[in-house]
């Protein structure tokens, strides 16, 4: 039977908590006893109101803050590793978590690694080193090409 | 929303790339709309800031100006 459409949303986000992904549909419909079909419905009206980002073929893209391919946001928290579309997403995954995070990134001009941490709610950078973000388009857009905000 | 080491790599980037040198946003402020965007996110009851909350959360985080008005 199908479940709602907030139910899948949090079974995604409880899952890609512990493993560090989001499941596939096939997962969700078999964790949830739900048929595929219903279960790729949801993902659709769950992308509709801006709560997840799907590939062509209909599974998960992003789960914001978390993305479910590999980038060079990469947050560590909890011994799991997550990735992140950018630092906002990165910060983010530390917030939903509400853990300790190590971010893994680097300087957009220069290419250097830069290492980023959360530590008891609060952003921290090593000593001496100094980060600022930019963003290259206007709020009104972001969600027009939300990968490239 | 790119990470840069510091302004003047920003500034660099902008000008190889011909973007527009837009606001700068500080890793606090970042942190700050982090928290607020994706605090609850794994409960529940989670749902995306629309309207005037994402207006609100702007201005408590300092965030003010044309560049983050929501048309």
């Amino acid at each position: 039977m199908p479940l709602s459409d907030d139910a899948v949303r949090h079974h995604v986000y409880t899952v890609t908590a512990e493993r560090g992904r989001p499941p596939r549909v096939a997962d969700v419909a078999s964790a949830l006893g739900m048929a595929p079909g219903d279960v790729a419905a949801a993902f659709g009206r769950l992308r509709e109101r801006r709560l997840l980002l799907l590939a062509g073929n209909g599974e998960i893209v992003m789960a914001p803050p978390f993305s479910a391919v590999p980038t060079p946001f990469q947050v560590t928290s909890g011994g799991t590793t997550y990735f992140a579309n950018c630092v906002w997403d990165a910060y983010g995954i530390a917030a939903a978590l509400g853990r300790d995070a190590d971010v893994e990134a680097s300087c957009a001009c220069c290419g250097e690694p830069m290492a980023l941490a959360v530590r008891g709610g609060a952003p921290l950078l090593a000593d001496g080193e100094t980060a600022v973000a930019h963003f290259a388009i206007p709020a009104r857009h972001w969600w027009d090409d939300l990968p490239h905000t | 929303m790119l990470l840069f080491r510091d302004e003047e790599h920003v500034g660099r980037w902008c000008t190889s790339r011909g973007v527009p040198r837009r606001p700068l946003v500080t890793l606090p402020q970042l942190w700050e709309l982090a928290v607020a965007w994706y605090g609850e996110r794994l409960t529940p009851a989670a749902r995306r800031p629309m309207g005037d909350e994402v207006r609100e959360i702007f201005a408590r985080v300092g965030l003010v100006g044309e560049f983050w008005e929501l048309g």
